[in-house]
This record gives structure tokens, sequence and C-alpha cells, in this order.
């Protein structure tokens, strides 16, 4: 039986085998296996340098320095650490964040908790289009806010924040600016540094490595003082005392071959992504009552997020199941499902936002890929629509 | 969200979706789409009997499923016979077996009320009207 069409790169990719063979060097008895921290012996050193070596792939493929990576286990416990470790170091200082209501929970749940121990929020909602204006950061601003956290692509619909802009109202502000970068590498430019970030949290499995290892980036360059924070783990003092833990070589020698890999991301790579989107979109757009989500004049190419007007959310999933294999942004909680929050926050009613679905290309996406997903779910809805008599 | 093999099966043909037209037809529906679940059945009544019956569902796949189970196993069901049950069960298996039936989870059993409340409302039509 053949497996379904995989159009879920945005949720996770397969490992690139070349990125499987360097981490599966650093595993066995006859790789570099050593604990990186153990600098009296050569094997230690061996996994040093490796770890090195990840450590300035990363910082090149986004514009940072090695010294700026921290690593973590993926863009959650990144988010987690810069959210956390940035509102416990400067307490004193000011207890205002502000954020939107279109991030991901690894970042909206911890600004909860924080608004639970006294912190107050602000969650700022973008135009229907998805887009945040640098005046409503500016306006939202206030005299205690001492965190600004906004993601550089949004990981339901696709489109790509102003970080740059960002990064000068809130250098002007004195407001330090983390951006969850997990859906960018590989997809559109970062630049840590050029862009003004003071934290930028990423992901390894995003662009073809593995999964359980991401990476702060920690700088403040260009302000008076770097940034600070105060760890969440403690035991070992590796990553500066900001992350306790040995670090993983196989782990970080993957991302770090992965991200050099990606970036920066072929112009024609981009293109060919962009047609099969477009082909998709205008595939499904003909069985009318469509929507797309999210403005496509910044967005990047890898991802197409739709909605369909008379179709129950949980019924589309079901249909195509088995045949394509996509996300929704609709959440099951229990055994029922919400409406996508992210949809929600741009304007979508509940059952446009239930049924909305995310197609997400990649590298092996393909024209027949797209063909066939034009396919089965033209066939769902046409199917569901005449059940529920539309 | 997995489904047992008779959902599955029920879901994917759906063979009883559609509507019935004729004199001889009479329609009930409950539920409201912008809220999730609704359910609209057609049934024929001949000689006092459900000689057909057909469905349109706005809704989740166990409601799709059940409802179109229900529109299978209600023809043959005398008219009055059901109706004297609806005040218990109207539909041709009560809303518990049928939740136990198709795995139906807790937090969706007020689906197959509207399932319930769809099948007597096309009873009662059929009666007021068969009355006449």
């Amino acid at each position: 039986m053949s497996r379904p069409v995989y159009l879920d790169y945005a949720a996770t990719t397969p490992v690139d085998p070349r990125v499987a063979a360097a981490m599966a060097q650093c595993l066995t008895a006859e790789g570099d296996f050593g604990n990186p921290a153990s600098a009296s012996h050569e094997y230690g050193e061996a996994a040093a340098a490796r770890v090195a070596k990840a450590r300035a792939q990363v910082a090149a493929a986004v514009g940072a320095e090695p010294q700026d990576v921290v690593w973590t286990s993926g863009a959650t416990e990144a988010n987690n650490l810069a959210i956390f470790g940035v509102a416990e170091y400067y307490r004193e200082q000011g207890r205002h964040i502000v954020t939107a209501r279109t991030e991901h929970k690894a970042v909206l749940d911890p600004c909860r908790e924080l608004e639970r121990r006294g912190w107050r929020v602000t969650y700022l909602v973008p135009d229907a289009g998805g887009i945040l204006r640098p005046e409503q950061i500016a306006a939202a601003l206030q005299p205690d806010t001492v965190l600004v956290s906004i993601m550089h692509v949004n990981n339901e619909i696709g489109v790509i924040q102003d970080i740059a802009a960002l990064g000068a109202i809130c250098a002007a502000h004195g407001a330090w600016l983390h951006v969850d970068a997990a859906q960018s590498v590989g997809k559109c430019a970062v630049a840590f540094a050029e862009f003004g970030v003071d934290l930028m949290s990423l992901s390894a499995h995003k662009v073809y490595g593995p999964k359980g290892v991401g990476a702060l980036l920690l700088s403040g360059r260009g302000r008076a003082e770097k940034v600070h924070l105060r760890a969440l783990q403690f035991g070992g003092g590796q990553e500066r005392g900001m992350r306790a833990g040995t670090v993983a070589t196989h782990q970080v020698v993957g991302m770090g071959l992965a991200f050099e890999m990606a970036a920066p991301a072929a112009p024609e790579e981009s293109q060919r992504i962009a047609g099969l989107r477009e082909q998709l979109w205008q595939g499904l757009a003909g069985l009318g009552g469509v929507f797309r989500n999210g403005d496509p004049r910044h967005s990047v190419p890898h991802v197409l997020n739709v909605s369909f007007a008379d179709v129950e959310g949980e019924s589309l999933l079901a249909a195509i199941r088995g045949q394509l294999a996509v996300s929704t942004g609709s959440a099951c909680t229990s055994a029922l499902q919400e409406p996508s929050y992210v949809l929600r926050a741009l304007g979508r009613d509940d059952q446009l936002s239930e049924s909305s679905l995310r197609f997400g290309l990649g590298r092996f996406s393909s024209e027949t890929d797209i063909e066939t997903a034009v396919a089965v779910v033209g066939g769902a809805v046409t199917r569901l629509r005449r059940v529920g008599g539309r | 969200m997995n489904y047992n093999a008779l959902t599955q099966r029920y879901f994917d043909a759906a063979p009883t979706a559609g509507v019935l037209e004729g004199t001889d037809v009479h329609r009930g529906a409950s539920g409201h789409r912008a809220q999730g679940t609704w359910v609209q059945f057609d049934l024929r009544i001949d000689a006092g009997i459900i000689r057909s019956a057909r469905f349109l569902c706005f809704g989740c796949p166990h409601t799709i499923a059940v409802s179109a189970w229900v529109a299978e196993q209600g023809v043959g069901t005398a008219l009055r016979a059901a109706l004297r049950a609806a005040s218990r069960a109207a539909l041709p298996e009560s809303v518990l077996d049928l939740s136990r039936r198709f795995a139906v989870p807790v937090e969706k059993r007020g689906r197959l009320l509207i399932i319930e409340d769809a099948w007597i409302a096309a009873l009662r039509c059929a009666a007021a009207q068969t009355a006449h």
C-alpha cells in the first residue's frame, strides 16, 4: 500500500541522508562519541570540535556569531528560555511583555504562565492578512515593557513579519526583542544581527535536520549591554550556564549541517516551490467557496492555508486521511475539534477557522503530489458538500 | 481521531445521503450549521410504513455515519409505532446503544440527540400531514 502524499513539511521534515550520516559518525565507538565537555582527552576534544563547527554553521546560516548560539532541545525550549529567562532576569525593571495572538503556543503558553505570576501581557491582533504593523508594536510599548516576542514566519499561515522594523522600534524603546524563527530558515532570509534581534529561537527538524535539537541565539549587540537571562535548569554549567546538560553532539552536528545546506535557500528552489503552491491554490480555488488565509504578498512560498465553506473540519480531515498528510490549524481538545485560534484572530468565523487545511511544501514535493492533493481534497469537499445539502 | 470500522464505513459510503421528492415525502431537521451540526431526514411513507429515508448532514464523521445508519435502518418501521416510542427512543436504536455501536466519544453524544430530534421532527411532519 502506498503511503499518503506528504504535504506537511511545515510540521516536520525528513532528515536529509547526509545529515543522518554525519550524526551517525558521532554515536558509536568508532566515531566522535566523546563528551564535548571532556577537555582532558582526545575523545572529548574531537566531539568539542564537532560542536564548535556546528555552532559556526548555525550562526553563519542566520547572520549571527558562533558565541551567540545556545543549544536547546528545540524551538519550544528556546522560546521558554527566552521568555522566562528575560522576564525573571529583568523583573525589577519591568513586568510588561508584548506579543501577538497569532504566536505559536510555545510563546503564548509561557506568556500566560507569566500572567499567572503577575506579569502583564499585551496580545496584539494582526490585520486580516496576518501582518502586524510596526506602529502597533510602538503603541503597545509601555515604560516597563521588558520584552517583545514576535515570530518571524507564522507556522500556520506562513506570513512573514517585518522583523527589522520591529527591531528598530524595540531598540529605541529599550525593550528586548525575541523572535521565534523556527519556520524561517531555508524559506526566507534570516539576518539575526542585521534585523536588530536580541534573542532568536531556532529549530532543526523544520529544515531536514533531526528532532530534539534547536538553539536560542542571544546578542544585544549595538545596545549598551548584552541581553541577560536567568537560567531555567542547572547542573554542569554548559552553554555558559544558560542551559545545563551534556551537549548532544550528534544532534547539534545534524542541526549544523542541515542549516549549512538550508541557507541561503536557492532562488530557483524557492521559485519551484512557489510555482507548486500557486498550482495548488488554483486547483483548490476552482472548487468555489475556498478562502486563502494569510497575505500571499508577504508569505513564504512553502505554506498554503485555505478554508472551505460548507465543510465540517473533522469530516474533511477524515475524508482525506490515508491519501494526504496535511495539517489543520484547529486543535483537538479531547474528542472535540476547536477552531484555529490563529484564523480566529484574523477574523475568520468558527466554521472557516475549523475547516482549514495547511499545506506545507518541501524539497521532495512534486507536481504529481499537487495534482493528487487537488484531486483528493476536491473529491472530499464535493462529497461532503453534497452530503451536507450544498 | 480514530473511528471504528462501522463509523468509517458509513462515513465513507454515506449510502442514504440525499433528499426525496414527492407529495408522500415528509421532512424534519435539527441543529445549526453555524454551531457545527445540522441533520435533515426525508421519509417516504406509504400505508403508514416508512418505505424509504434519506438524510443530509453537516457534521463530524460520527454524526454523518450515524445519520446514514438511522436512515437505512429506519426503513420498514411503522410510523405509529415509531411515534409512540418517540418520547422514549424514536430512533431504530437508543442514543446510548448508538454511541456504543459507533464508538462515539462521550463529548460528542449531544450530536446524537440532534440526529434523534431531526428524526422525530420528520416523523411528526409525516404524522401531521398523513392525518389530514
